[in-house]
């Protein structure tokens, strides 16, 4: 079990390794110079050669790229063009906003998903089980940026019931300043009791919740319901089910304890994935997370910038993908044998 | 076991939705939310992020829209009246040759810090300024040395003639502010921790970074110029990307302006009650800089065939009132902005006769000229698809490039002249109040190209940019007339097409009164000058 576990953290530090390179090089080798982004529009020369140097790019890319990975190592993320701060304060004041986006957008896909999986595994065929099947699939293929706009229309537009963008109503700074301590506002309010935060914030997840969980949420239906429907012909199933346990229990229990492995590593890597498809989501609701900042980082050449959030991505990519073989392999010792 | 602690984590998770959907419901939306644009507090929406940089002497971005509120410069610019008005100075004047500046200080000014303002204070203000030598300093390349003999009187000698009013007014690097408010620390360091040490009306009340509200300012007690009548005390900034949800905080009263819209958008709050539109030109003018070094366009029967096939028009309208035409290549509202001049029209036939001279058009030789501009400006990008189907009718391809800017510019500077392009794209506007800088940036001789992009060069021209700043600094209206020459000159020899400038489009409350759009000042809002309704 060690050995294996060793195995996949030094396999997922190379492969973050690879993109951080790989990322760098694509950034550097587009045209254009990120000092003259830096400088401002009307800057001489001699501003642009000193920028230049400030920030090491009159040095060869690999010196650069070595420079880089030293840095990384000691927590120096690199100074972002376009805001002029620390990539990495950048990063990590932005992320909160992302990540609680995409656990809200997962625990409804989950809440709502496994029920419905479970349904349509238990009338495969019927017409519940078309719907639902139906509905997956749209889930799964609808463009994140029509959906938006769509329920911006009817619940902002026509029924004035949510609001249309934004993390809360920033009036409520007056009136109920919130202490920011995980820099996640549903949390934050929780904590520490500001329920007119919590309130407004909880408001303003709806929507753009809806539209990042529409993947994830097609995904775990139909995982779930091929998964039980794989378990339910198992051997053990259908024992249980001639000792007489109540279809309830069969479906609810036993089927889904060995339904659930596959869903567990589908919804780590639907996380990953949610992270980065946030990005639009967040552009069309204003919500100020990474995916705001990685737009105004690639369109001004901001190379740390952009190579910051692909580090931060992919690390988040590399740990989910590691936790669920560990996950795996501690339910299941046959796979750490493999 | 497993599966009961399933569906225990479940069963929590139900919980907690539940809460959730319990608090959303009877939530406020942001219809009936209170008015954040009522009262005294203005809130202005902008695009993108306000506080790149915190330091007065280099702030060179989209900081300036809030500095400019919580600094102030010794001179500030009319555009409505063409005039240097008086700021922290009440009165000036230069010696005849234009070498000496001599600035009489207001009395009774406070930083925000407590301290009285001085002349020690301007000095030491500009001279740091100068010597970080960021962003905009180089407007300051004329000053050799500055006095300050008495607490209110500034002096500045400078290595050669130049219009220091109009310097002193600049949209940046020209913040009087107190170099002491730091103490014993590193200055440049403490205004990067998020500090400002201005004069202006407004002074910091609190900043967060990267957040939606980004930025609240607050009227400054001791203020210069009091606080009696109508202000607005507390002064928001904003930040929404979309102009979508722009234009919807604005319908429902939570912001009080919306710094830009699309014309589609703006044109759906004109004449709306409750409302008010304004429309201005800008001095951002869109230049189509023409390749007179390299290739078909270095021929001038070429450029002037160019210049008189394109239908500017049918470009300004289908730009729905985003852009106005502009006589010659200075805007209105600066000095130096001449009615009349001969602008090249759209003239088909001519465009015909002049290419068929030089053997190319219907018939001829065909041509293809590379045409750039910056990627992900609809502007540019519509004009620059107008611009191809016009020159299409007279046998000219033109191969259209979108490019970030610095990869535009890298390409525009090639050391190979076969490798730059035909047609170049670019915005210019001024640093400060002076037409100067189109003339010697554009259109100066280089021994390297840098800005002037058409690669023109012409010793009379030349001979007339080297002398008309010292005309600015000691005869106006002789600089005026050379402004007129040097214009009708480059209307002829057309190394760039002046193709218009950007209109802005504000639309606010109508509870907002007052509001003077100000082109030297782009996108600032000055709210102590507005009144609330």
């Amino acid at each position: 079990m060690i050995r294996y576990v060793v195995r996949r953290v030094a396999l997922a530090i190379l492969v973050v390794a690879g993109v951080v390179v790989l990322t760098f090089v694509i950034a550097r080798v587009v045209p254009g110079d990120p000092a003259v982004s830096w400088a401002g529009p009307h800057a001489s020369r001699a501003e642009i050669a000193r920028v230049r140097h400030d920030l090491g790019l009159d040095r060869p890319l690999p010196v650069q790229i070595g420079r880089y990975f030293i840095g990384v190592l000691g927590g120096d993320w690199g100074t972002s063009i376009h805001t002029h701060r620390p990539v990495l304060s950048d990063i990590m004041d932005r992320a909160p906003a992302s990540i609680e986006l995409v656990l809200v957008a997962l625990l409804f896909s989950l809440v709502v998903g496994i029920p419905l999986g479970l349904v349509s595994a238990k009338w495969p065929g019927k017409t519940a089980d078309g719907v639902i099947r139906v509905g997956a699939v749209l889930g799964v293929s609808m463009p994140a940026f029509w959906l938006a706009l769509i329920l911006q229309l009817v619940f902002f537009q026509r029924l004035h019931l949510l609001p249309v963008a934004g993390q809360y109503d920033p009036n409520l700074d007056y009136t109920h300043p919130l202490t920011q301590y995980t820099r996640m506002v549903l949390v934050d309010a929780l904590v520490t009791g500001n329920w007119s935060v919590l309130r407004s914030a909880a408001a303003h997840v709806v929507l753009p919740a809806l539209v990042i969980a529409s993947y994830p949420l097609g995904v775990i239906t139909r995982m779930v319901r091929a998964s039980v429907l794989d378990s339910v012909g198992e051997d053990h199933v259908r024992m249980v089910r001639s000792l007489g346990f109540p279809e309830r229990s069969v479906f609810g229990r036993f089927a889904l304890k060995l339904a659930l492995n596959p869903v567990i590593a589908v919804v780590a890597l639907v996380f990953a994935y949610s992270l980065a498809n946030t990005f639009l989501v967040e552009a069309i609701f204003d919500w100020p997370g990474l995916g705001s900042y990685a737009a105004d980082s690639i369109s001004s050449l901001d190379t740390p910038a952009i190579v910051g959030v692909t580090l931060f991505v992919a690390i988040v990519y590399v740990l989910a993908n590691l936790i669920v073989d560990l996950v795996q392999a501690w339910l299941d010792p046959r796979i750490a044998l493999r | 076991m497993g599966v009961q602690r399933g569906g225990r984590r479940i069963a929590v998770m139900a919980i907690v939705l539940g809460v959730l959907t319990v608090a959303c419901h009877g939530t406020s939306t942001g219809k009936s939310s209170p008015s954040a644009g009522a009262g005294a507090t203005f809130t202005y929406d902008v695009t993108s992020q306000v506080m790149i940089g915190w330091d007065p002497a280099t702030g060179y971005s989209n900081e300036v829209i809030a500095m400019n509120n919580m600094y102030e410069q010794l001179t500030r610019y009319d555009s409505t009246t063409q005039q240097v008005t008086p700021l922290l100075a009440t009165s000036w004047q230069s010696s005849p040759d234009g070498l000496t500046w001599t600035f009489t200080l207001r009395s009774g000014v406070k930083f925000h810090t407590g301290r009285t303002m001085t002349s020690e204070d301007v000095k030491a203000s500009i001279d740091r300024t100068i010597k970080l030598n960021g962003g905009a300093a180089y407007i300051w390349g004329p000053v050799d040395s500055i006095d300050a003999p008495s607490p209110d009187t500034v002096i500045f000698h400078l290595k050669y003639p130049a219009p220091l009013d109009l310097i002193a007014s600049a949209d940046y690097a020209a913040y009087i502010y107190d170099t002491r408010a730091a103490g014993s620390e590193d200055l440049a360091k403490w205004f990067e921790q998020g500090h400002e040490a201005g004069t202006g009306p407004y002074e910091l009340d609190q900043w967060n970074k990267g957040q939606e509200i980004e930025l609240r300012l607050k009227a400054f007690p001791d203020y210069w110029g009091g606080w009696n009548g109508p202000h607005y005390t507390r002064y928001v900034f904003r930040v929404t990307p979309q102009a979508t949800t722009a234009a919807q905080l604005l319908r429902s009263g939570q912001v009080s302006m919306v710094e830009r819209m699309t014309p589609q958008l703006w044109q759906t709050f004109q004449n709306q009650n409750g409302f008010t539109t304004t429309d201005d030109p800008s001095w951002q003018t869109l230049l189509a800089m023409l390749n007179t070094s390299y290739g078909p366009l270095a021929d001038e029967r070429v450029r002037q065939a160019v210049a008189s096939a394109i239908d500017y028009q049918g470009m300004i309208s289908a730009l729905h009132g985003g852009a106005e035409q502009i006589s010659g290549f200075v805007p209105p509202g600066l000095w130096g902005h001449v009615e009349d001049l001969p602008n090249p029209t759209y003239d088909p036939q001519r465009a015909q006769q002049l290419l068929a001279q030089a053997g190319y058009g219907p018939g001829g030789k065909p041509m293809t000229l590379t045409l750039t501009y910056v990627q992900g400006d609809a502007d540019e990008e519509l004009v620059a698809s107008l611009m191809k189907s016009d020159l299409a009718k007279l046998n000219i391809t033109v191969d259209v490039r979108p490019l970030a800017w610095p990869a535009q510019w890298a390409k525009a500077k090639s050391s190979n002249p076969a490798d730059r392009q035909d047609i170049l794209l670019f915005y210019w506007w001024p640093d400060y109040a002076d037409p100067y800088s189109w003339f010697i940036n554009l259109f100066h001789t280089e021994s390297k190209p840098y800005f002037n992009l058409c690669y023109y060069s012409n010793p009379r021209l030349d001979h007339m940019i080297d002398t008309v700043e010292s005309e600015a600094a000691t005869d106006r209206h002789k600089a005026i007339a050379t402004y007129k020459e040097m214009q009708e000159l480059l209307l002829k020899a057309a190394p760039a097409l002046s193709l218009y400038t950007q209109v802005y489009q504000r639309a606010m409350l109508s509870s907002v009164k007052g509001f003077v759009e100000n082109p030297a000042y782009p996108n600032v809002v000055f709210a102590y000058d507005l009144t609330p309704g």
